[in-house]
C-alpha cells in the first residue's frame, strides 16, 4: 500500500507526444481509473508507473521512494495486462509463484501464499492446469492471483477486462471491486470503457491527447465536467452539444432559445459563442415538466428515431423545419438532440412535441477552448469545478 | 473408322471402349485416371525409393567396405561375411574415441556459445528498436557471405601471433593448435544464421509476456532466458542443431587449425585419416570409422526431428 505521485511526467516518441505534463497524486488505497479514448496516452502513463517505459521528463514516486529510473522489478508493483500474459509454458502454480521464486522465497511460504491467492480468486484445485486448459475468465483470475501473491504496494491494471465477453466482464468488475475492498491496495486501472471507470473507481482521471482533462470522483466528472471533452466522454449515451450565441439574458441556438439568469452567470455577457451541453436525461417532455428542477421555456421539436431500450426510450429530436432549410445530415449533426424518456411514454416517430430543458443541469462550454463556463444557468449555479483550466480562459 | 481399319488386329482397341478389349497399359491408365490417388501412391513410392537409394546406398557401401577383409579392394555388393571386428578395431588402433570427443567438444562448445550470443543478438534485433538496427543486421548478413576459406590465412597468422588482431593488438598467447583456434572462427561463421533464426522467433513472442516477466521480478535478460527462450524452443533447437551439425562436419578449419594427433585436439577427420599410413591404407577401418562418426549426428537428428520440422515451418506462436 502506498501513495503514488506523478510530477510533470511527459513521454514523447520521435515525433509524437504520448503524455504531456501528467500530474497525478494518488492516496494510499485509492482505486483510480485512467480513462480516455484509444491512443490518448493512458496506457503509456501506466507503463511509466510500471517502469516498462521511461518518461522523457518528470518524476514518479511510489510511497516515499522516487522510482523514476528503477526497473519494474524494484518498484513494488504488480500488473495485470490486457492480453492476460500468462506464461504459456508454465502451469497455474508456476505462473502464480513466478515472482516469488525469482525472489528466492522459501518453498513453504511460496506454497502457502500461492494457495492463499488462489483461494481469493477462487482457483483452488486448478494449480496444475496449463493456461491453455483454462477459460478466459479463469486465466484472468490466474493473472490476478499472480499479481496479488507478492503483496505489492500498487496494482496496475491495463484494460484487464477488455478481452472478456460482456457477461464475464461485468462479473469480473464486481470481483475486482470486492478484491479492492479486501486488499485495500492502491489500484491504478486503465480502461477506455467509461462504464467501467464510473462503476469501480474512487476517482477518475480523464485523459485526452496525452493531457489530463479532469481528475475527480465519478459523479463529479459526470455532473460537473471540467470541459467539453469530459462532458462528452463520460456518460452513455453522450451529452448533447448545441452551439449557441449569447444574447441579452438569452442563449440563442438555431431553433432553440434558452433564457438564463444574468446574475448567476455574469461572465457570460462577455462571451459571444458558447456551446450548450445537456444530458439526454435532463430533457423533458413538456407534460413532465414538473420532474425538471428548473424547467426552461418549452421548445417545439420533431421526433426523429426512437430507440426503445426497455428501461427507457432514446428519442432523437430535430428542430422544426430544419430539413427544408438545410441539408438533413448536417443539421442533424449540429442540432439534433437525444432525449431519454420513460418507456411508458406515448411517443411516436415524426411527431411534433414540446420539450423543456432542466436549467439547473445545463452546462455551458467555451466554444474556443472547450472549457466549462458553468454548470446550470440559474442563480446560484456552480461555477467551474476548481480545475485550473477553467479559471484561466477569460480571453475572447 | 473405316471398314478397312476394322480388319486390323489393333483397330478395335482405338475405338472400342469395352473393358475386356483394352490392353493392360490402357487398363492401368484408365484405372489411374479414375483413381488419381493410386497414381500418386505409385509415384510417391518410386520417388521415395530413388531418394532413399541415393541417400542410403553410400552408407550401405561404407558398411560393405567395412566388412571386407583388410587390403581387399574388390568389394562385393553383398558382403561375403559379416565381421564387425572393424568397429572394435578402430578404437584400438588409434584413439578414435578421443578424435570423436574432440569433434563433439567443438560442436557442443560452439553451439553453446552461438546460442548464448545469438540469443542476445536475436533479442536485440527482434525486440528492441535502436538506431542503426537495419544496417547492422545487413552487415551481419554480408559477413555471412564471405567464404570462410578467405579468412583462413589472416586468422592462421593472427593465431600464431604473427600479426596484430585487427591491426590493434597481438594475441596474448598462441592459440593455434588449441580448441580456441577452431571454436572462435567457427562460432563466428555459424553466428549469422543462428541470429536470424532466433531473431525471427524472439520477435514473435508477445510484448505482454516479457512485460509480465519484468514486472514480476526479472530483468530483461532474465525474461529472455526464463520466458522468451523456452517459448521459442523450436527455434532454439533448430538454430542449435544446425550449428552443431555444421561444426561437427566442418573440415577446413578444424583440420588446419589443429595438429594431427588426437591429443593435439585434432577433429574426427584426422581420426579417419589416421588409418592411412605411408604404405598402407586400411579402407575397412576408414569405412567403419566414418560410419561411427555419423552416429552422434544421426541420434541428434532422430531425437530432435520434431523440433526441427516445427522450427522450420512454424510461423506464429500463439499466445
Amino acid at each position: 500500500m502506498a501513495r503514488v505521485k506523478l510530477d510533470d511526467v511527459s513521454k514523447s516518441y520521435e515525433d509524437v507526444v504520448a503524455v504531456k505534463n501528467m500530474n497525478l497524486d494518488l492516496q494510499d488505497g485509492e482505486f483510480i481509473t485512467l480513462v480516455g479514448p484509444s491512443g490518448c496516452g493512458k496506457s503509456t502513463t501506466l507503463e511509466t508507473v510500471a517502469g516498462l517505459t521511461k518518461p522523457t521528463s518528470g518524476t514518479i514516486h511510489i510511497g516515499d521512494r522516487e522510482v523514476t529510473n528503477l526497473p519494474p522489478k524494484d518498484r513494488g508493483i504488480a500488473m495485470v495486462f490486457q492480453n492476460i500474459a500468462l506464461f504459456p509454458h508454465m502451469d497455474v502454480y508456476d505462473n502464480i509463484s513466478f515472482g516469488l521464486r525469482l525472489r528466492d522465497f522459501p518453498k513453504e511460504e511460496i506454497d502457502e501464499r500461492v494457495e492463499n491467492a488462489a483461494d481469493i480468486v477462487e482457483l483452488g484445485g486448478m494449480l496444475d492446469r496449463m493456461p491453455d486448459e483454462l477459460s478466459g475468465g479463469q486465466r484472468q483470475r490466474v493473472a490476478i492471483a499472480r499479481s496479488i501473491v507478492r503483496n505489492p504496494d500498487v496494482f496496475l491494471m491495463d484494460e484487464p477486462l477488455a478481452n472478456l465477453d460482456a457477461k464475464l466482464r461485468v462479473n469480473m468488475r464486481t470481483e475486482l471491486q470486492r478484491l479492492h475492498k479486501q486488499l485495500e491496495t492502491t489500484i491504478i486501472y486503465v480502461t477506455h470503457n467509461q462504464a467501467e471507470a464510473m462503476t469501480m473507481s474512487d476517482r477518475i482521471a480523464v485523459i485526452n491527447g496525452g493531457e489530463l482533462q479532469q481528475i475527480a470522483p465519478p459523479l463529479t466528472c459526470y455532473n460537473e465536467p471540467a470541459n467539453r471533452f469530459v462532458a462528452g466522454f463520460i456518460g452513455s449515451p453522450s451529452m448533447n452539444f448545441v452551439p449557441a450565441t449569447v444574447g441579452d439574458g438569452e442563449l440563442q441556438a438555431n431553433g432553440y432559445s434558452l433564457s438564463y439568469d444574468t446574475a448567476a452567470v455574469e461572465e457570460l455577457t462577455s462571451r459571444e459563442e458558447v456551446e450548450i451541453g445537456v444530458r439526454p436525461e435532463d430533457i423533458y417532455l413538456v407534460q413532465n415538466e414538473s420532474e425538471a428542477d428548473k424547467p426552461s421555456a418549452p421548445v417545439e421539436v420533431v421526433t426523429d428515431v426512437l430507440e426503445p431500450m426497455g428501461d427507457e426510450i432514446f428519442v432523437y429530436l430535430k428542430p422544426i423545419g430544419s430539413g427544408e432549410e438545410d441539408g438533413m445530415g448536417s443539421v442533424e449533426e449540429r442540432e439534433g438532440l437525444l432525449m431519454s424518456v420513460d418507456p411508458a411514454t406515448d411517443i411516436t416517430e415524426d411527431q411534433t412535441v414540446e420539450i423543456v430543458f432542466d436549467r439547473a443541469r445545463i452546462h455551458l462550454f467555451d466554444r474556443g477552448t472547450g472549457d466549462a463556463i458553468t454548470h446550470g444557468v440559474i442563480e446560484g449555479a456552480k461555477m467551474d469545478t476548481g480545475s485550473s483550466e477553467g479559471e484561466a480562459q477569460a480571453d475572447d | 473408322m473405316s471398314i478397312d481399319a476394322q480388319d486390323h488386329d489393333d483397330a478395335e482397341t482405338l475405338d472400342d471402349q469395352d473393358e475386356e478389349s483394352k490392353n493392360r497399359v490402357q487398363a492401368w491408365a484408365a484405372d489411374w485416371i479414375r483413381n488419381p490417388q493410386k497414381a500418386y501412391t505409385v509415384m510417391g513410392v518410386f520417388l521415395g525409393g530413388v531418394l532413399l537409394t541415393t541417400t542410403l546406398f553410400p552408407l550401405y557401401w561404407l558398411f560393405a567396405v567395412a566388412m571386407a577383409p583388410p587390403g581387399q579392394t574388390n568389394i562385393p555388393l553383398i558382403p561375403t561375411r559379416i565381421d564387425l571386428y572393424a568397429f572394435v578395431d578402430i578404437f584400438q588402433q588409434v584413439p578414435f574415441a578421443r578424435f570423436m570427443f574432440n569433434s563433439l567438444f567443438y560442436a557442443t562448445t560452439v553451439t553453446v556459445v552461438v546460442i548464448l550470443v545469438a540469443s542476445l543478438a536475436g533479442y536485440a534485433f527482434g525486440r528492441l528498436d535502436f538506431r542503426g538496427k537495419l544496417p547492422l543486421l545487413f552487415s551481419l548478413l554480408v559477413l555471412s557471405w564471405f567464404p570462410p576459406a578467405t579468412l583462413f590465412l589472416p586468422l592462421f597468422r593472427a593465431f600464431n601471433q604473427q600479426v596484430k588482431m585487427l591491426g590493434l593488438f597481438t594475441l596474448p598467447t598462441e592459440i593455434y593448435g588449441t580448441p580456441g583456434a577452431v571454436i572462435a572462427p567457427l562460432s563466428a561463421f555459424t553466428m549469422p544464421l543462428a541470429v536470424f533464426i532466433l531473431m525471427t522467433f524472439y520477435a514473435q513472442i508477445p510484448d505482454g509476456l516479457e512485460d509480465a516477466a519484468r514486472v514480476e521480478g526479472s530483468s530483461r535478460i532474465g525474461a529472455l532466458f526464463r520466458v522468451i527462450m523456452p517459448l521459442s524452443a523450436p527455434g532454439v533447437a533448430t538454430a542449435g542443431i544446425l550449428t552443431f551439425i555444421t561444426v561437427y562436419t566442418e573440415f577446413f578449419f578444424s583440420f588446419l587449425m589443429t595438429g594431427d594427433k588426437a591429443s593435439e585436439w585434432a577433429p574426427i577427420v584426422n581420426g579417419v585419416l589416421a588409418f592411412q599410413s605411408r604404405y598402407t591404407v586400411r579402407y575397412d577401418l576408414q569405412a567403419a570409422a566414418s560410419l561411427v562418426a555419423i552416429v552422434p549426428v544421426a541420434i541428434l537428428v532422430v531425437l530432435a526431428q520434431d523440433k526441427i520440422v516445427s522450427g522450420l515451418t512454424q510461423g506464429a506462436l500463439k499466445e
